[in-house]
């Protein structure tokens, strides 16, 4: 048998449930390629959550094979697969009555690991997602924020090292910003794991941004159209597409670049400790009317202007808060809504431990808004031509 | 000796969800099932059986009957008396100027009940002489709290919205009990008055030990007499009689409800 | 307040027949915790998931309690003679309800996402059972199982009118020699120290329940 490239194939798949003439999922061909990160997105009922499911075997299905690693898995012991894939769910589902290292620490269990490997690889993973192992191994589930719960959630996942994850709208349950910060993670993470990932959202954006290709699926999990994101969005294959991608196109190709790909602007910093006088001198040597306060972390805290230099107020509190910092994993459509809260004009771009690596300005945002619009336009004007 | 309808929620303002549905459908076939299958039993074991003069001065159907009345009088008597005293007073302790003493008053209920009522049955024969006005007053003591908890945590599940409103519209306090807050505790009292008679049945089968009578009495002497046979009838007609007894409570019950709860 | 000093005498002097008396009293409460617990809680997993089964289950259970005590441990006389036995069966029987009508309550409140993700993560039936739904439901089964015990408790006390002793034996020996002295002692003794048996198990299934819940779920 050649080996593919395929860590997942699904042959032919359907799933009708008993009493329904019509199938959940028809006929299905789907590919998962090893080492991607394949997104499933639709709209609301088309079956993208069972398809999800069908992989890992929590639905059955009525017709079709289901081959992982080459192997047919269709027919083998549900419990046994599962403990080879990792599976993560919108509202998580943390075991509430043990501790966050027991939870962690399930599958490895399940398989057998000694205890000193999965202590070990307990603590290994909270330190992956950010989380001191000396606080959190004994906290319970309760104790966590919703950000610390998801986490949480896909490091147990992640526990038994499974070569494929399941994951089905896991950002959903928390706020806007706290997404965009573990989409972020995530996809660092995805940088050193490479694992195989198979996501499921309903949102386009996420999907654009997640997504190494995505597949977009109509009702029956009929697939639409099944590509790179810069594929789809340069050929949409149906007006399905076109609609499901929304208007604004355009806004659309924000999503394809992220922030580190784009000219990164400097402005004046000064960084704590520092004195009235740095500040002013910074000041007056530049062209701007505000200079940024870093801590001594360097992590940007305040806008400071004349006024605030000369004010009555410390500097690490005076001037303006800095209320939005983007990181170089968002996309720039992340980063122009982010934007549009800020009082400034400037979005702070910062790493993952918040130190400051330069600004983005919204006028540099515009003009590739402008760009992109003409491209387009050009574009259309040719196919009409 | 306890009654099952101590442990189903009467909440009045629960939507009634299938399974309460099916639940209480079942409840009307399982009961009177029991009832038929002991009735049946008793019966083919009265008809057949042997007996001897002792064992049929106990329970020649003439004696059995007057056991009976005596039986179903003293239940009857002491659930009126129950229900008076503890709804009423479980209503007034919900009223907002009383809701203090309601916790240490459960909490008397709740403490109460570890309390048995054959304990309870011979002190008051001790303190006030046996008979049947003993025997009823006994049995309201031992079924009080368990109605009266009833009542209270009931009335306290009505829907706190509902009766704001009613007063936002306009109505008076005494109008908002007597519109809004008594028909909707009408399944509390209806589910308390099943509770207290099913306790009391259970109950006054011991009164025949403080000569107030009663299908126990019959039980007791057959006992006493070594007449296992006669024994086990009265056992089964006093069982018969508390199934009965909750069947119909139960249908009262269902269909005695405000529609629309 | 010679009454009191009266009865603190009565019990004195009687204190090998109260001990004799309450180890049967305790008896019955302990055997049958362990047997009603172990046919409750098997019944109560075996129905959860059965909606039928289930409410017939919990409606026999709760038909069982509307049979008069006396007239249950009378009818048992014929099958099992006098003396433990009908007064344990009769006791077991009334234990179910409660115990069942929780343990089916816990065990289907337990959150579908956490069952879902034990399910995804590969835990088997069993497992999900074992490690998942009976200890997530533990705090109320041990509740239903506090409520039985207390129930039994109290309707122990009349085993003692078909042959089964325990401390009801005090209250009947004191309705025996009503109106002469020393009946009221005996009465106390026995209601008192059901009572107080009572409120014991009452705190120690409180303990119980706080040290085997887990800290997650209090």
């Amino acid at each position: 048998m050649t080996e593919t490239d395929a860590l997942i194939r699904l042959e032919k798949v359907e799933k009708t449930y008993p009493g329904s003439e019509i199938p959940a999922v028809a006929e299905l061909d789907l590919e998962v390629l090893r080492g991607e990160i394949l997104v499933l997105v639709g709209p609301s009922g088309c079956g993208k959550s069972t398809t999800l499911r069908l992989i890992n075997r929590m639905i059955e299905p009525t017709k079709g094979r289901i081959y992982f690693e080459g192997e047919d898995v269709t027919d083998v012991d549900p419990d046994q697969l599962r403990r080879k894939i990792g599976y993560v769910i919108q509202q998580i589902g943390l075991f509430p009555h043990r501790t966050i290292a027991e939870n962690i620490a399930t599958v490895p269990g399940l398989v057998g690991w000694d205890r000193d490997r999965i202590a070990s690889r307990v603590d290994e993973l909270l330190e992956v997602i950010g989380m001191d192992p000396s606080v959190f191994r004994g906290r319970y589930p309760k104790e966590l924020s919703g950000g610390q719960a998801q986490r949480v959630g896909v490091a147990r996942a992640l526990a038994a090292d499974p070569d494929v994850l399941l994951m089905d709208e896991p950002f959903g349950a928390v706020d806007p910003i706290a997404r965009d910060r573990l989409q972020n993670e995530f996809l660092r993470l995805q940088e050193e794991l490479q694992k195989t990932i198979v996501f499921v959202t309903h949102d386009i954006d996420e999907a654009i941004k997640m997504g190494d290709r995505i597949a977009i699926l109509q009702e029956q999990s009929v697939i639409a159209q099944h590509d790179t994101p810069e594929a789809i969005l340069a050929g949409p294959a149906s007006k399905f597409v076109e609609d499901f991608l929304g208007a604004g196109a355009t806004l659309k190709g924000l999503n394809l670049l992220r922030v580190r790909e784009v000219e990164v602007d400097d402005i004046p910093t000064v960084t704590a400790p520092t004195s009235r006088e740095d500040v002013r001198r910074v000041l007056e040597s530049s062209e701007s009317d505000w200079v940024l306060y870093l801590d001594e972390k360097r992590v940007p805290t305040r806008w400071l202007d004349r006024r605030a230099v000369d004010g009555p107020e410390a500097l690490h509190q005076g001037g303006k808060e800095v209320l939005v910092t983007v990181e170089p994993e968002d996309t720039l459509r992340d980063a122009l809504e982010k934007m549009l809260h800020s009082t400034v004009g400037v979005g702070c771009c910062v790493d993952p431990h918040g130190a400051y690596l330069g600004v983005i300005k919204l006028e540099t945002l515009m003009t590739l808004i402008a760009d992109l619009q003409r491209v387009e336009r050009d574009k259309q004007a040719a196919a009409s031509a | 000796m306890t009654a099952p309808g101590a442990f189903v929620s009467a909440d009045p303002t629960a939507r009634r969800t299938v399974m309460e549905g099916l639940r209480a459908r079942i409840e009307l076939i399982v009961t009177p099932l029991f009832f038929l299958i002991l009735v049946a039993a008793v019966g083919a074991v009265w008809v057949y059986g042997d007996f001897d003069s002792t064992a049929s001065r106990i329970i020649n159907w003439p004696t059995m009957q007057r056991r009976i009345i005596e039986h179903i009088n003293v239940t009857f008597w002491s659930t009126v008396l129950v229900v008076s005293i503890a709804i009423p007073l479980g209503i007034f302790i919900t009223r907002p100027n009383f809701k203090r003493f309601a916790p240490p008053i459960l909490g008397l209920a709740n403490a109460g009940q570890a309390a048995p009522a054959f304990g309870l049955l011979i002190l008051f024969a001790g303190f006030f002489g046996t008979g049947t006005t003993t025997a009823i007053l006994a049995l309201l003591v031992v079924a009080l709290l368990p109605v009266l908890r009833n009542t209270m945590v009931g009335l306290q599940q009505v829907d706190q919205a509902v009766i704001e409103a009613g007063r936002g519209m306009g109505l008076s306090k005494r109008q908002a009990l007597t519109r809004i807050e008594l028909p909707l505790a009408v399944p509390i009292i209806l589910a308390g008055v099943r509770i207290a008679l099913v306790i009391n049945v259970g109950t006054a089968a011991l009164v025949g030990l403080i000569g107030a009578g009663g299908i126990g009495e019959a039980i007791i002497s057959a006992l006493q007499l070594r007449r296992d046979t006669a024994a086990f009838i009265a056992a089964g007609i006093v069982a018969a009689l508390a199934l009965l007894i909750d069947f119909v409570a139960a249908l009262a019950e269902r269909y005695l409800r405000p529609k629309g709860i | 307040m010679e009454g009191i000093s009266s009865f603190i005498d009565f019990v004195t002097s009687r204190t090998d027949a109260i001990t004799e008396a309450t180890l049967e009293h305790l008896s019955y409460v302990v055997s049958v915790f362990i047997v009603g617990t172990a046919i409750a809680v098997s019944i109560g997993i075996l129905v959860r998931n059965r909606p039928f089964a289930r409410e017939v289950a919990l409606g026999i259970a709760s038909v069982m309690l509307t049979i008069p005590s006396l007239g249950l441990f009378v009818m048992l006389i014929p099958v099992v003679g006098i003396g433990f036995w009908p007064p344990f069966i009769g006791l077991t029987i009334y234990s179910l309800l409660p115990i069942m009508r929780n343990t089916v309550a816990g065990l289907n409140s337990v959150d579908q996402a956490v069952l879902e993700s034990a399910r995804g993560m590969g835990l088997g039936g069993r497992q999900r059972l074992l490690k998942i739904e009976l200890p997530m439901a533990w705090p109320v089964i041990i509740t239903g199982v506090r409520i039985s015990v207390l129930l039994i408790s109290g309707i122990a006390a009349i085993a003692t009118l078909v042959g089964g002793g325990g401390l009801g034996r005090f209250i009947n020996t004191g309705l025996g020699r009503l109106g002469l002295p020393g009946s009221m002692e005996s009465v106390w003794t026995g209601t008192l120290l059901i009572i107080v048996i009572a409120l014991i198990i009452d705190s120690i299934f409180l303990v119980i329940r706080r040290a085997t819940t887990s800290p997650g779920l209090r």
